[in-house]
């Protein structure tokens, strides 16, 4: 379970988080909506200790991630899989070595294990012959779907999307929410999707979290979602209507 | 903010001015020793990236190979033709020799490959690091608890200061067999007497104190270039204005290290 308590954050005078309060629970998939460059990525690189806030608690499993030391916080991030927005591949490695990479450095595999979890990776993200290719020269949906693949490959307990269909056609971005929903139900992993896609968040999410002006103006089911009063909300459920 | 009695911003005050600088580059050098201090405290690591200071090794070492050719050859030969301009005729031609070993063991060779290697392989790798970090390629790594000081700066800092020295070496060489050409074809001096002259002249502590500068510029180029590129922030903009820092910085640390080291060694 993470959870995260009263987190302030402010990158020189622009406060991004102002006392945000939220829990997510295991094996579920929370959806994080709210306005590009609002702060939400931001939360997602805090709870796995990237950037720290400026007060404020998070706990994964119990642990204070805030206060971890270095070795600690490289075990717990372990547990989680991150999907950055624009998948983040590191361009100078093939796409196997993108998935090989953390394998062969945290993982008790062999030379030949490691070749067939790379291949079990990529066919969880339907992708075949691929591992030779460099990043530069493969499409931005198959990229997301690589970087989905090295976040997996481990096994991580948690996932966490950032912006996992920003950017593409209506088509792949079905096939990434697909895939999503796939390997929450293959894999059973609690997961934190960060988005502003509202047709997305439908499709995979079993609760939902807005964020507006640096805190959580509601969090609840989609049923919560569309009863809601509040206008803020509102303007989510009509633009899905619209949809 | 706070007003100054003739009711101006204090940023505008020229102290104030001053004290951001100053603070800025306290922050700059704190933030660069402490990764430093980071590296040496996790060498131990760098066994486990063993094939990354190979790849860097080879991209420091044999992708300069053509230019330190380019540059030893011609500083010889500059160095040669010019020394024999400037003596007198009564001076005996091996001097040339004598002259050229000299000025390219103890300061040409070293201080103009650094320089150039401080363009092309700071830049490289304030660019390559850069990208990496403006496209969450730093982030990944540290999401998949891989060390990224380890991983992307050590092996790059070792691999200089490893392969800087060789390069340097190699450049003597060159740069002497560029003297002893330009010398014969230029300036109608002998080989025989060049040869001399440099035989009478060479100590091998001109040398060593030019491989000691290889490893501190090595070590200066790679460690400042890493950080500018590990630090940027601000997209390809960002990208760009860090690598031209680079080449600034560490053209301007390494001639100002040259002074330092001549000052206290010779």
């Amino acid at each position: 379970m993470i959870i995260l308590r009263n987190i302030f954050k402010s990158f020189g005078e622009k406060h991004v988080h102002q006392g945000v309060n939220l829990e997510v629970r295991d094996r579920e998939t929370l959806v994080i909506l709210g306005k590009s460059g609002g702060g939400k990525s931001v939360l997602l690189k805090m709870i796995i200790g990237l950037l720290q806030p400026d007060s404020g608690s998070i706990t994964v499993d119990g642990f204070e991630v805030t206060t971890m030391k270095y070795r600690e916080l490289q075990k717990l991030r372990l547990k989680f899989g991150f999907l950055f927005q624009g998948a983040a591949l590191f361009d100078s490695m093939t796409v196997g070595e993108n998935i090989e990479l953390a394998l062969r450095r945290h993982s008790e595999y062999k030379e030949s294990d490691i070749s067939e979890r790379v291949q079990y990776a990529l066919e969880l993200v339907k992708l075949h012959n691929v591992e030779h290719l460099m990043p530069s020269s493969i499409s931005g949906g198959m990229k997301k779907r690589v970087g989905l693949a090295r976040a997996i490959a481990l096994t991580p307990k948690y996932m966490l999307y950032d912006e996992p269909t920003t950017g593409l056609d209506v088509e792949t971005a079905d096939g990434i929410n697909l895939l999503m929903n796939e390997l929450k139900t293959t894999l059973g992993v609690t997961s934190i999707v960060v988005t502003h896609d509202i047709h997305s968040a439908f499709v995979i999410g079993d609760r939902f979290a807005i964020f507006e002006n640096g805190r959580f103006i509601l969090t609840g089911t989609k049923e919560e979602l569309r009863s809601s009063a509040d206008p803020e909300v509102r303007k989510y459920i009509e633009s899905e209507i619209q949809i | 903010m706070s007003k100054s009695y003739s009711g101006k911003s204090f940023s505008f005050h020229p102290f104030s001015k001053i004290g951001k600088t100053t603070t800025r580059f306290f922050e700059f050098l704190g933030k660069y020793l402490s990764i430093t201090w980071w590296m040496i405290r996790n060498l131990r690591n760098a066994k486990e990236y063993s094939r990354n200071i190979t790849q860097q090794m080879v991209m420091i070492g044999n992708n300069s190979i053509p230019i330190v050719i380019f540059v030893s050859t011609f500083v010889g030969m500059v160095t040669a033709v010019q020394s024999s301009y400037q003596l007198y005729d009564w001076i005996p031609r091996t001097v040339v020799g004598a002259l050229v070993t000299k000025s390219v063991l103890l300061e040409l060779t070293p201080l103009l490959i650094a320089l150039v290697l401080a363009g092309k392989v700071g830049a490289t790798i304030t660019a390559e690091l850069g990208s990496m970090r403006v496209t969450e390629q730093i982030d990944a790594l540290e999401a998949l608890a891989f060390d990224p000081i380890s991983f992307l700066i050590t092996p790059r800092v070792l691999a200089g200061i490893f392969m800087f020295p060789i390069l340097i070496i190699f450049g003597d060489l060159v740069a002497i067999l560029g003297g002893m050409f330009g010398a014969s074809a230029v300036a109608g001096i002998p080989v025989e007497a060049f040869i001399s002259g440099m035989k009478s002249s060479f100590e091998t502590w001109d040398a060593v104190f030019g491989i000691i500068k290889a490893v501190v510029f090595g070590y200066i180029i790679t460690s400042i270039s890493c950080y500018l590129g590990f630090i940027v922030e601000g997209g390809s903009e960002g990208v760009a204005r860090a690598t031209m820092n680079t080449v600034v910085l560490t053209c301007l640390t390494v001639v100002v290290m040259d002074f330092i080291l001549a000052s206290v060694l010779l």
